[in-house]
């Protein structure tokens, strides 16, 4: 029986790969196009990186580059648990399979893909790039062909000690959260790249130091090392690389042993959970009003912190309407005025609001028996929403002011802020009415199938006029600052930009609210797609 | 005899398919009422109409005597409603739903939580009130909208499906609580396509298939000579006198091949 397991899941891979593509041709043009992509990234970084010999710096670069692929490996799965089928041991589990063949199948079954290539690309250009000598060339195919195990090893062992936890809930809570570590993670590494690029590649060397001992870096550590004539520092390199295999294999084995041999995740009854903690009142209601304007916010406000869809969207737009103006500003190149961008950033937030509810929204919508109480829903939302925009905007505000030191400038920003602001607010709660859409809770999508148009409608179209309904205060505040002593007179700009969005954010609702009553089956179709 | 509801000349379409084709119907107040049909009969579409859920293509809808469309304030106060296939506030804990659903509708705090501390006793959910809906089995869900449907204590309550999913325990528990609710003099329309089911519970029985309203009356009247409703249904579908055939010779008989 034990002939060739390893054959077969290799094939079954492939034709799941096969199969994945021939369901449509949307996906197939998807597959290649990302496929050329990475490799074409991928040749580039090679010839980078074959281009990178002879510079100093090269043995840090490379040491460096092959740990942050490792880190990627090991947390890939955590974020893209359903990336693979064949990953996924318990499908296999009806088959009568021993460990050790199936550790080995699914190992080279791993090996198959795009990813794979990619590493494999990157590290033999690593390799190019610091070896010296026959020998070193030697030991760079055995450091390559290590660290790749080592590289898929890890992702296999970190899926499989945590697929009870990617198949419950809150694991799928964690996954759509992803999204969000990679937007962030994508701009702290491009502050830190151009950190790098006005100071040079020596700022390396130190974090190179301790990770040229840690696997699989360590194994391309090696070529650095035998290249230099260290041939025992080298060796030592390349068997901490091994031994971290076999440890990993190792781990990944008793995994999958357990995993194979105890009922799945998704099955447990949430109740066994040793404490099921207790949701007693936050204490919020007692600070909101009372009656459906405080229920309404009380609602809001949790699902921000514990829908998951929710949250990431929130997050996002806190750390993206942070990190634009008060990067900028801390590389000089950025001008006051970008602190709107937090209020804009945040004000979307207001827009779906029912799509956000999904179906639920026939709680909402039972409830809904005029425009009155459409009018003080919608003004629920954004009094929820305000209690964290309009603070955070005002901070953001003020830390970009500091950084530029531009205090004088600071009440002109605040009123546009809070004009921009209210803006946003008024067109997401007429959008909100007027094109609702849904967002799917599986997965990264935030716009059902067939509903892209509309929520590019809503979401642009909104932004469009929510900056044109700024006109007035925008103008003003031009006018004020080239007029010959406007200067004087800028600090009425933040009474007039406060109150001129408050007064926007009013009509806003007042408009949306009838729109609402009079839509409330139209609104439930649109956000219970999908 | 007052009706609880009134449909007149109720029709739904989505694109070609035709889900509602003219209903007419009135369901006696203070009954325990059954629509039954099968998978696709349009009991769900019917149901989303007569609640204000799903806007009719034509037809009028009057629950308790107001027009649930031109009256919506009257209406919406007056019902309960249970859907199929739509969501919960599932990110709030079973307690926090029905505090959310009670004070949306007006009712004062005291008050919504006495009656969730209740209905949640009644419904077998006390262990789990502190727990997120979205952590909830089918039958405590179920049960959770059960309890928001009656918290505010309305004169006609809608349950889709209300036992689908549902194992026996829950059931049983859903079944005293609604035949309390009924001996009160409430009225409960729910729809199903088990006729076990309709045919103990209910007194009063409309049938539909594919859109239409096959009969209606009172479970004696429905069922009229046949052994059990179900009888009855099929021969009123005409789906009676279809044998499983003798095509599956080899199934059974434990020869694994």
């Amino acid at each position: 029986m034990s002939t060739d397991v390893t054959g077969v899941v290799v094939r079954l891979k492939l034709s799941l790969l096969r199969n994945g593509l021939r369901q449509s041709a949307g996906r197939r043009a998807a597959y290649v196009a990302s496929a050329v992509l990475v490799l074409l990234f991928a040749a580039l970084q090679f010839l980078g990186l074959v281009l990178l010999r002879g510079n100093a710096h090269a043995g840090s670069v490379v040491v460096l580059l092959v740990a942050v692929l490792a880190l990627g490996w090991a947390v890939m799965p955590l974020f893209f648990p359903s990336g693979d089928e064949t990953l996924d041991p318990t499908r296999l589990v009806m088959l009568p399979l021993r460990p050790r063949p199936l550790v080995r199948a699914l190992l080279a079954a791993s090996l198959v893909g795009i990813g794979p290539l990619f590493t494999l690309c990157l590290f033999a250009g690593s390799v190019i790039a610091v070896a010296r000598g026959a020998m070193a060339y030697v030991v760079g195919v055995i450091g390559v062909v290590l660290a790749l195990l080592v590289c898929v090893a890890l992702a296999r062992a970190v899926a499989a000690a945590n697929i009870r936890l990617l198949t419950s809930r809150k694991g799928r809570d964690l996954a759509v959260l992803s999204g969000l570590v990679i937007a962030i993670g994508a701009q702290v590494v491009n502050f830190g790249a151009q950190r790098l690029g006005s100071s040079g590649l020596g700022e390396l060397d130190p974090a190179s130091d301790v990770l040229r001992w840690v696997p699989p870096a360590s194994a391309i550590g090696a070529v650095e090392s035998v290249s230099e004539g260290s041939y025992g520092v080298g060796l030592l390199q390349l068997a901490l690389a091994a031994g971290a295999l076999a440890a990993l294999i190792a781990v990944w084995s008793r995994h999958l042993t357990r995993l194979m041999t105890s009922p799945d995740g998704s099955t447990l009854q949430a109740a066994t959970e040793a404490a099921v903690r207790e949701r007693t009142s936050t204490g919020l209601a007692r600070f909101l009003p009372a009656g459906r304007t405080g229920t309404v916010m009380e609602r809001s406000l949790r699902y921000v912190w514990r829908d998951p869809k929710t949250k990431a969207a929130w997050v996002t737009s806190l750390a993206i309407g942070l990190i634009v103006p008060l990067f900028n500003a801390l590389q000089g190149t950025g001008s006051i005025y970008f602190a709107c961008f937090a209020a804009g950033m945040l004000g979307i937030q207001m827009y779906n609001q029912f799509g956000q509810d999904t179906s639920a929204f026939w709680m909402v919508a039972l409830t809904i028996s005029s425009p009155r109480d459409a009018y003080v829903e919608l003004r629920g939302r954004a009094l929820a929403l305000l209690l964290i925009t309009l603070p955070y905007a005002a901070l953001v505000t003020v830390l970009t002011t500091a950084l530029l030191g531009d205090w004088p400038k600071l009440p002109e920003v605040l009123g546009l802020s809070f004009a921009l602001l209210g803006a946003m607010l008024a067109t997401g709660a007429w959008t909100s009415a007027r094109f609702p859409y849904s967002i799917p809770q599986e997965g990264y999508k935030n716009v059902a199938p067939g509903q892209a148009g509309l929520a590019w409608i809503a979401v642009f179209g909104g932004m469009i006029a929510a900056a044109l309904l700024c006109a007035p205060v925008i103008a003003a505040t031009i006018w004020l600052n080239v007029s010959e002593g406007g200067d004087g007179w800028t600090w009425l700009l933040l009474p007039a930009g406060a109150a001129y969005g408050a007064a926007v954010i009013w009509l806003g609702l007042r408009l949306a609210a009838p729109r609402t009553a009079a839509r409330l089956p139209e609104i439930l179709a649109a956000v219970s797609k999908g | 005899m007052t009706s609880a509801v009134r449909v007149r000349g109720l029709w739904k379409r989505f694109g070609q398919q035709v889900a509602v084709a003219g209903i007419d119907l009135e369901l006696p107040a203070g009954k325990f009422i059954g629509l039954v049909g099968p998978n696709g009969a349009g009991k769900t579409t019917t149901l989303s109409m007569v609640t204000g859920l799903l806007r009719p293509d034509q037809g009028s809808v009057e629950v308790a005597g107001h027009d649930v469309w031109r009256d919506p304030v009257e209406v919406k106060a007056r019902i309960g409603v249970l859907p199929e296939g739509l969501r919960l506030f599932e990110r709030l804990s079973g307690r926090e739903l029905l505090a959310y659903s009670g004070r949306l509708r007006g009712l004062p705090g005291a008050e919504i939580d006495k009656r969730a501390t209740q209905l949640l006793d009644v419904l077998d959910l006390a262990g789990a009130q502190h727990k997120l809906v979205v952590d909830y089995s089918t039958g405590m869900r179920k049960k959770i909208g059960l309890a928001a449907a009656l918290l505010h204590n309305p004169e006609v309550l809608f349950l889709d499906e209300p036992f689908e999913g549902v194992d026996p325990v829950s059931a049983q528990t859903i079944r005293g609580v609604l035949e309390r609710y009924t001996a009160s003099g409430a009225t409960v329309v729910f729809s199903s396509h088990v006729m076990e089911l309709v045919e103990s519970l209910c007194d009063w029985v409309a049938v539909m298939a594919a859109g239409r309203i096959r009969a209606h009356g009172t479970l004696a009247e429905v069922r009229g000579d046949a052994a059990s409703l179900q009888q009855a249904f099929l021969e009123l579908v005409g789906a009676n006198g279809r044998d499983a055939g003798s095509d599956l010779d080899w199934l059974g008989g434990g020869a694994a091949r």
